[in-house]
Formats: C-alpha cells, structure tokens, sequence
C-alpha cells in the first residue's frame, strides 16, 4: 500500500529524514518509534502530502505523492501531532465538513459522518463545540476525521500524546480495531505502545532507519538487559546462587561489605523480554531458597534507548533488517 | 476546485460565528451612516449646488471617509485567513485533503468578498432614501458601487497575500495596513507633484481618492478595470504559489 524509496528531507543544513526506505503491506498496522526528534512526524507528513521530500520517491496507493499528489491524498486518512481542529465548530459540523472536502459523496454523507463518530465514540458529544471539548475527545474527533472518508490508509502521528491512562487503552483499542478495515501507519516514541498495536516496528533515529521487523522481535529486544540486588548475607555466596539461576549470564558484585552485598547479574540475550522478566523472579526465589535477604531489586535496561542499542547492534551483526 | 464550495461555506461560518465580523459590520455601518448623514446635511442646508454635485457622487468619492473606514476593515478581515491556520495546524488537515491550492485560495478569497459586499449592502437603504426625496441616477449609483467592489477586491487580495506570506496575525494585519496606506498616500502624490512630470501620472494612475471620484460620477474607464484586476490577480496568485511553496518549506 505505501513503499517508500530513499526518502530525505532537508531543512536547509538540518537533515530530518536521512535516506529511509520502507514497505507497508495492506492490513498491517505499522509502530515508527523513534524518541522525540528523530523524524517521525517528518516522515508522516510526507507520507499525508503536507510536505515535498528533497529526494527519493514515495508512493501512497500506487501514486506517487509529488507527480500525483491529489489522488495519493484521496486515499489517507491523516491525523495530525497536534490534532488541530477548528475550535468555533460543533464536531458534527466539522466532520460533515471534512467529508465534503474528502469528496464523499453528499447522498452517503450522513451515513460515513455518523459511522466514524460510531467507531470514534465522538456520538454523545455531536453537538458540542470543538473548542469546549476534552483533550481526549478532541482526540477522538481528530481519529474520526481520519476515517470519515473510508481511506484505504489512515495515517495517525502520536495518537495517545496528552492522553490519561484510560484514554491510552481506549484509544489503542480503536487503532487495533481500525487495522481490520485499513493500512495503519502510526507514530509514537512510547514502546509499549507498538507492542500494545502494530503487528509491524520501524524504529528511526536521527533521521536514519535502525531496525525494521514484526512487533516480536522488537518486544524481544525490550525488557530488561540485567537485575541490579541488594541482598542481606555472605556476598561470595550470594554470588554463587545467582549464577545457578537458569537465565542469568555474567554476574558481578559491585560491593560487599560484612554481610551486604551489592549484585549485578546479567541476563542472557537470546531470552525474550517475558522470560528475561521471570529470570528475575527465579533470582528472587533462589536467593531466598539460600536463606538470603533480598533488600532490593532493580531491573535495568528496557528503555527505548536500550533498545535503540540493542537493536542497531542487531543491524551490525548482519541479522538486522528482516 | 470541488473543494472550493465546503471551504468557502466553513470560512463563511468561521467569520460570521465570531464577534469581529459583527463588530466590523457595526463599526463600519455607524461610520458610513454618520457620513451620509453629514453629507446629506451639507448639501441639504447648501443653496447654490453645483450640477456635477450630488450626495452619492461625495458620498463615495469626495470624502476621505469612505477610505479610512476601509484601512480600519481590511487588515482585520483578512489577517486570520491562512496565517490563523498556520499558526493553529489546521492549514495540515486542510492541505492533507485532497484540495488544490487555487481552491483553497479562491474559496477563502470568496469568502471575504462576500463579507464585504454584505457590509456594504444596507448601504443601500441610502439611495432609497435619496430616492424619497430627489432623483438617483441608477447608472451613477450602479457606476459607483462597481467602484467600490473593486477597490474593495484589490484591497482584499492584497489582505489575502499578506496572510498567506506570514504566520503571525498580527503581522498580517500590519503589512496589510501599511501597503494600502502606501498606495493611498501615492495616490495624494497626485495633489503635491507637478502636472506633466511621469511622477505625477504614476500617482494619478493609482491613485484611489481619483478612481473612486470618477466611478461615483459614473465614469467607469478601462484603465482602471485593468488597475484593479491586476490588484485582485497578481495577489491572489502570489498567494497560491506560497500555498504551494509551504510543501518544500
């Protein structure tokens, strides 16, 4: 549905979008992460037609978005970073207004307007004026607009920023939804979040693709690298228990005085996030086993950078890019 | 250009739905209302009146009045037309539909247009009132108010092309005021510059006070039909080509 060959763009010295090349199947739901910065919403905007790429090709439905931009427009839906909508406005009024501009026709209007607000939950607030609206529901009206039209794509750039809790669930079970009907391509610098939706992860940084795979392998670069413990008990013996735990590799004791000991214990890369997650656990258990104090326990690693890392060394070793 | 039509029904709303537009209309309306009557209280108490000398004649071309009202009207009509956009994001939902520039530009461009002639339509209401009391020459009365459509066009075009090259409102508003004040005092030049040197032509050519005088003695010539194309035509070109140039920003 969008391919996309060699992409850059330049402002004037900046380079946002570094020679990104890229594929989206119909029916997959795409993550880009990247953390604030590394050209996502760039990216997304040349996808929406908002902005011209400075050099390679990309095209949206078999058209390309510079030589035929209109009909590339005609297929996406876009929801903007910052959901900007006009706020004088009643959500239904401006829905009806988007689908008149997306060239719905006027007979199957009322229809495609009452639907999205359906799928939106946007319904109970048809009538009330954009600009006296929650964050969360001007969300909402902002993903209603995105699917109005019936796009083939839809297109969303941080769809759960400015969002409480509830909302977040609320609104990735709409992008899951969503993805039965359409190509999704969502934004966020939020890693649970694509492991929450995206079947398919991009992660870009600085401009440049990292990684590119199926949401698992991205999920299984993410949890944590080690376990950091504070244990009450003879640090030498401690030492030996943990590195009898199934799942741990190196460990080190960082420092050990009298009967407290600091540990750091390693676990081992070729483990998913989930059963890296439960080798903590068994260090816990067998150190309590041993009749030691666990006083502290501390997971490391698991950030978006950790996983940048983990990811780009992935890249070197030559497995990378699947 | 199917696009044109939702555009120019929501600026429509857009403008009519905040308090500037009943504000300008009001302001605009007591303004003209207080001349007209100062005029027709001038001539009504004047007992020699020259044949050449009407009410509508000075109402709309022998006053300063009519101009400075619109110094005051134009900037704030037009400033929030894209810079408003801009500068809120919605231009990036606007432009992601599938709409061409010169749609998006003429719609609003439209839009604007439409204002004006409603603010200017109770004006009518004073040639009936004349009417009650003298005889209105319907070609003079038609002559003038084609004037005041055209300067009232270029005036916006120029409004629109200011907003579409800023982001900020304010500054929109600005450039806007300064280059009518520009072209207005270019046209006084007229007064204070020497017949028959080019100066003095090129500020009777565009001067505003003179056009309008001629269209409100019923004068429509052709020079100034193109004047004030080209015043309508090169702006609102100018404009969608930033529209366009936004893409590569």
């Amino acid at each position: 549905m969008i391919t996309v060959s060699h992409l850059t763009k330049r402002y004037g010295a900046h380079l946002a979008v570094d020679d990104v090349s890229f594929g989206v199947a119909r029916g997959d739901i795409l993550g880009f992460l990247g953390p604030n910065g590394a050209g996502k919403s760039t990216t997304l905007r040349i996808l929406a037609g908002f902005l011209g790429p400075t050099s390679g090709k990309v095209a949206i439905a078999g058209h390309d978005v510079v030589m035929s931009s209109f009909e590339a427009r005609r297929s996406i839906g876009y929801m903007p970073e910052s959901v900007p909508l006009y706020p004088e406005m009643r959500v239904v009024e401006y829905l009806r207004f988007r689908a008149e501009l997306k060239r719905v026709p006027r007979a199957r209007r009322r229809a495609y307007v009452d639907d999205a607000m359906r799928k939106a939950g946007v319904v109970d607030v048809a009538h009330k004026r954009i600009g006296h609206l929650s964050k969360g529901y001007r969300q909402r009206v902002g993903l209603a607009d995105a699917i109005v039209a019936r796009p083939p794509i839809v297109i969303l750039d941080e769809p759960t920023a400015g969002l409480d809790p509830n909302q977040i669930r609320e609104t990735r079970q709409l992008v899951r939804d969503l993805g039965r009907d359409h190509t999704v391509v969502l934004s966020t610098h939020i890693l649970s979040e694509v492991e929450a939706c995206a079947t398919r992860v991009l992660v870009i940084h600085q401009g440049k693709l990292v990684a590119e795979g199926p949401t698992e392998r991205i999920r299984a670069a993410g949890g944590p690298s080690a376990v950091e413990l504070r244990v009450r008990g003879e640090p030498a013996v401690a030492k030996t228990v943990l590195e009898g735990v199934e799942g741990v590799g190196e460990v080190t004791l960082l420092n050990g005085s009298g009967d407290l000991a600091r540990l750091k214990a390693g676990l081992a890369k070729e483990l998913g996030a989930d059963d890296r997650t439960r080798a903590i656990e068994r260090c816990v258990a067998a150190l309590v086993a041993a009749g030691l104090g666990v006083r502290e326990v501390h997971a490391d690693g698991g950030s978006l950078e950790d996983v940048f890392a983990s990811l780009t060394r992935d890249a070197a070793g030559g497995g990378g890019r699947s | 250009m199917r696009a044109f039509w939702p555009i120019y029904k929501r600026e429509l709303f857009g403008f009519f739905v905040t308090p500037l537009a009943w504000v300008l209309i009001v302001v605009f309306l007591v303004v003209q209302g207080m001349h007209f009557f100062l005029l027709v209280d001038h001539f009504a108490l004047e007992l020699d009146v020259a044949s050449d000398e009407s009410p509508l004649s000075a109402f709309f071309g022998n006053t300063v009045l009519f101009y400075l009202v619109l110094f005051l009207l134009v900037p704030p009509m037009t400033m929030r037309l894209f810079a408003e956009e801009r500068r809120s994001g919605t231009i990036e939902s606007l432009m992601t539909a599938p709409v061409s520039s010169p749609a998006v530009v003429l719609a609003k461009y439209a839009a604007v247009m439409t204002t004006y002639v409603a603010m200017w339509l109770p004006t009518v209401l004073y040639l009936v009132i004349l009417g009650r009391t003298g005889g209105v020459d319907r070609r003079q009365a038609a002559s003038a108010y084609l004037g005041v459509l055209l300067v009232g066009a270029g005036y916006l075009a120029l409004g629109l092309c200011a907003s579409a090259l800023t982001r900020s409102q304010f500054l929109a508003m600005i450039w806007t005021a300064l280059v009518l004040l520009v072209l207005f005092t270019l046209g006084v030049g007229e007064f204070v510059t020497r017949e028959g040197t080019l100066m003095h032509d090129v500020c009777a050519h565009v001067s505003v006070w003179g056009h309008m005088n001629d269209f409100a003695s019923g004068i429509v010539d052709s020079r100034r039909l193109v004047f004030y194309g080209t015043m309508i035509a090169v702006p609102l070109y100018v404009a969608t080509r930033a529209v366009d140039a936004w893409r590569w920003g």
